[in-house]
């Protein structure tokens, strides 16, 4: 009661800031969050900037964004990092949007068998789907047998231990595992518009694929942005396939070469393979943090609404 | 009626584990192990603490199984983060990172020199365990390295078995090109990510990616300039089938692939286990590379036990290692019979299981053979940056494959290391 007869006195504007009731509802979410969110990345930063050998760290503002400029193997990991993301993003996502057009027509059947087809990958396990297609693409494995038999091939691709042909293998893995993640978002999209306007330009003489790029991509806009940015995000973060198909455990390279290295991947390296340098490694993932944000704001710029 | 069971159950549960805590209260002597195979390290550390819990019945074990990559970084993680109850009480660590845990963790491990008698012990792996004069591990086993070949393919490409003894490297490549083109059969399985077969030839020249004084040792290295070389032979000539990753690489020999392997002495329990394959393997020296002093022996992972500081129990823990590893030679022929382990406990290789003829090997007596070998193998300083040196050097192995040059190899390493070594 007395909450609300303060109410009635204050004005209603500053009265949300000192509202109890309120802030004791979202206490219990804030707390969490400070403690597991905000406070973990405030301490990432402190100690990027330590520098040292396990534990013996010391405080240096500079030495480990020097040592950044002079590291080939994170120069290595941002090409094939790059690499992934401007060949496995751009198909990725015109795959999905294709398939997601398709899967709208009504005139495809089966098309809740085909959608859920498509899906299903990215509800499988991260390590269980790369541990299989490990499996499958070694030398003798199931995908170059078959290759093989069929004749398509004269002597066995060497997925896993040529440079060229590992990121390829990781290129057509990640693509599997979320082509359908992003359909179901255009798909939901697809949904969304509404048909007279469709109907409306194909009575006009539209061709279907002007209807396509002028009408529906344009209209799919917002989503399109959302998928890139996530994928991004995605592809920037790249571990799991990397390590569980490319990684062998005693000392090894990222695949050959190191062709498979990721920023993600270096960081585990920096932090459990190689000497213990968790300073040095959480100023590596604020590289990561910058390019997130730096390519998520190049998006955003390419595909803002023009008014 | 039914509603009442509950919580009376749950009251008797809570009255049973109360009781219990008061037991290990009472008792308050587990010693937990981390470790990581569970048909070598894990078996032979369960059969050392059976052998212990006999004269101490008020001590127990607890080991764990961990994937060895798992292992570092619990501990590693564990360490840094200062959370020691997390930790175990002993720990296994492979040779190659010894020097890496104790000098960036110091303070964190028990030093036994006061207790252990180390001089009847292998002085390398003593010499790899000890900082500033103290020694902090008790040495377990050696990854002396062998020769293991199928004397079926050989003998069918018009070898014998004489012929696999005393071999150079160009020899054995001539071996596998007409093994291969013989019997079909690929003369040796090789991960071209993995750099283990360079750390093998390079220690057999008496060399490592470090000096003695722990100063890289890259360019002017002619043990790794020959053992790159070699492997570049290897790859180019098409006698090794290619494998991705070390269970890949294990399945070469073992599905009756390839005609041999050359690896550490661990892997004897693995051969071993192909049993339609008994009496067809032989053992020899490891090849010898082509520069002075080099040596038909060298050295592939092996690893040795320490006692965490943090442990409650570190003196029951350092006594169970002392009495068991540290004295015990009839524990060490056990360990030999069952799990294939030649341990780094001199003495041992007086035992009796040392002179026992192997009907696998077709009644060759290769541990003596491994026993001698281990005692040619060249002590080196492996420094506390093998890892980073090492993924430089497996990064270098598929362009050297392509016909790349060792020297651009060797200097790309070079500088890729000393980036990586700060």
């Amino acid at each position: 009661m007395r909450t609300r007869h303060s109410m009635d006195k204050a004005s209603p504007r500053l009265n949300r800031y000192f509202d109890v009731n309120g802030w004791l509802f979202v206490a219990p979410a804030v707390l969490l969050i400070a403690v597991f969110m905000v406070y973990p990345i405030l301490y990432s930063l402190w100690m990027s900037f330590q520098t040292g050998r396990g534990m013996k760290m010391h405080f240096d503002l500079t030495a480990n964004i020097l040592r950044l400029f002079s590291d080939p193997m994170l120069g290595l990991a941002l090409y094939n990092t790059m690499i992934f993301f401007i060949v496995q993003v751009p198909v990725m996502l015109i795959l999905a949007l294709l398939l997601a057009t398709m899967l709208d027509d009504k005139r495809v059947r089966f098309r809740g068998l085909i959608r859920t087809a498509i899906f299903l990958p990215c509800v499988s396990s991260l390590v269980a789907y790369s541990v299989l297609f490990k499996s499958m693409f070694v030398q003798d494995g199931l995908v170059n047998t078959t290759l093989l038999d069929l004749g398509l091939i004269s002597s066995p691709i060497p997925w896993m231990t040529d440079p060229f042909w590992s990121r390829v293998l990781i290129i057509i893995a990640i693509t599997w595992r979320w082509t359908g993640y992003n359909m179901i978002f255009y798909l939901a999209a697809l949904q969304n518009i509404d048909k007279s306007i469709h109907e409306a330009a194909r009575i006009d003489g539209v061709p279907a694929y002007g209807r396509f790029f002028f009408l529906t991509v344009p209209m799919l806009k917002p989503v399109i942005l959302f998928t890139t940015v996530t994928s991004t995000i995605g592809t920037l973060q790249l571990f799991d396939e990397v390590r569980n198909i490319m990684t062998s455990d005693a000392g090894g390279a990222a695949g050959p070469s190191n062709s498979a290295l990721t920023l993600s991947v270096y960081i585990y390296n920096l932090t459990f393979k190689f000497m213990p340098n968790f300073g040095y490694a959480a100023t590596v993932s604020y590289v990561i943090v910058i390019a997130v944000a730096l390519l998520s704001l190049l998006q955003f710029y390419a595909l803002r609404e023009r008014t | 009626m039914k509603k009442a069971i509950l919580p009376r159950a749950l009251a008797a549960i809570a009255l049973g584990s109360a009781s219990l805590f008061a037991m290990t209260a009472a008792q308050a002597k587990e010693i937990t192990i981390w470790c990581w195979d569970p048909n070598f390290n894990v078996a032979i550390m369960k059969e050392a603490g059976a052998i212990y819990a006999k004269t101490h019945p008020d001590v127990t074990f607890n080991v764990v199984d961990f994937a060895k990559a798992d292992v570092e970084a619990k501990l590693q993680t564990g360490l840094v983060s200062g959370v020691t109850d997390s930790l175990p009480d002993i720990v296994l660590i492979e040779d190659y990172g010894a020097q890496k845990y104790l000098q960036s963790f110091p303070g964190s491990f028990e030093p036994m020199t006061g207790t252990v008698d180390y001089s009847k012990f292998a002085p390398y792996k003593v010499a790899l365990a000890t900082v500033e004069g103290e020694t902090y591990s008790m040495p377990f086993d050696s990854g002396v390295t062998g020769l293991y070949y199928r004397k079926d393919y050989i003998e069918a490409a018009g070898f014998t078995p004489a012929d696999m003894q005393n071999l150079t490297w160009d020899r054995y490549i001539e071996i596998g090109k007409t093994v291969l083109e013989k019997t079909g059969h690929h003369m040796l399985g090789l991960d071209p990510n993995d750099a283990g077969m360079i750390r093998i030839m390079m220690q057999s020249g008496g060399e490592w990616y470090f000096t003695e004084d722990g100063d890289l040792n890259i360019s002017g290295n002619a043990a790794l300039k020959a053992a790159l070389e070699t492997e570049a032979k290897i790859l180019q000539s098409g006698i090794a089938k290619p494998a991705a990753g070390w269970s890949n690489w294990v399945g070469t020999f073992t599905s009756g692939d390839v005609a041999s392997v050359i690896t550490g002495v661990w892997i004897t329990g693995t051969v071993k286990a192909t049993l339609d394959q008994e009496n067809k393997w032989g053992v020899a020296p490891i090849p010898t590379l082509d520069i002075p002093g080099a040596v038909a022996a060298s050295n592939l992972g092996g690893s040795s036990w320490y006692v965490l500081s943090s442990s409650d129990v570190k003196s029951e823990a350092v006594d169970f290692l002392n009495e068991i590893y540290g004295k015990d030679v009839d524990f060490y022929q056990k360990i030999l019979t069952g799990q294939g382990a030649v341990g780094s406990l001199m003495e041992a290789r007086n035992g009796p299981a040392y002179a026992v003829a192997d009907p696998f090997f077709g009644g060759e007596k290769i541990w003596q053979n491994f026993a001698d070998w281990l005692a040619m193998v060249p002590s080196l300083n492996y420094g506390i940056f093998t890892n980073e040196v090492d993924a430089a050097v497996a990064s270098q192995l598929p362009p050297l494959g392509k016909g790349g040059s060792v020297d651009d190899a060797l200097a790309a390493i070079e500088a890729q290391a000393r980036s990586a070594i700060q």
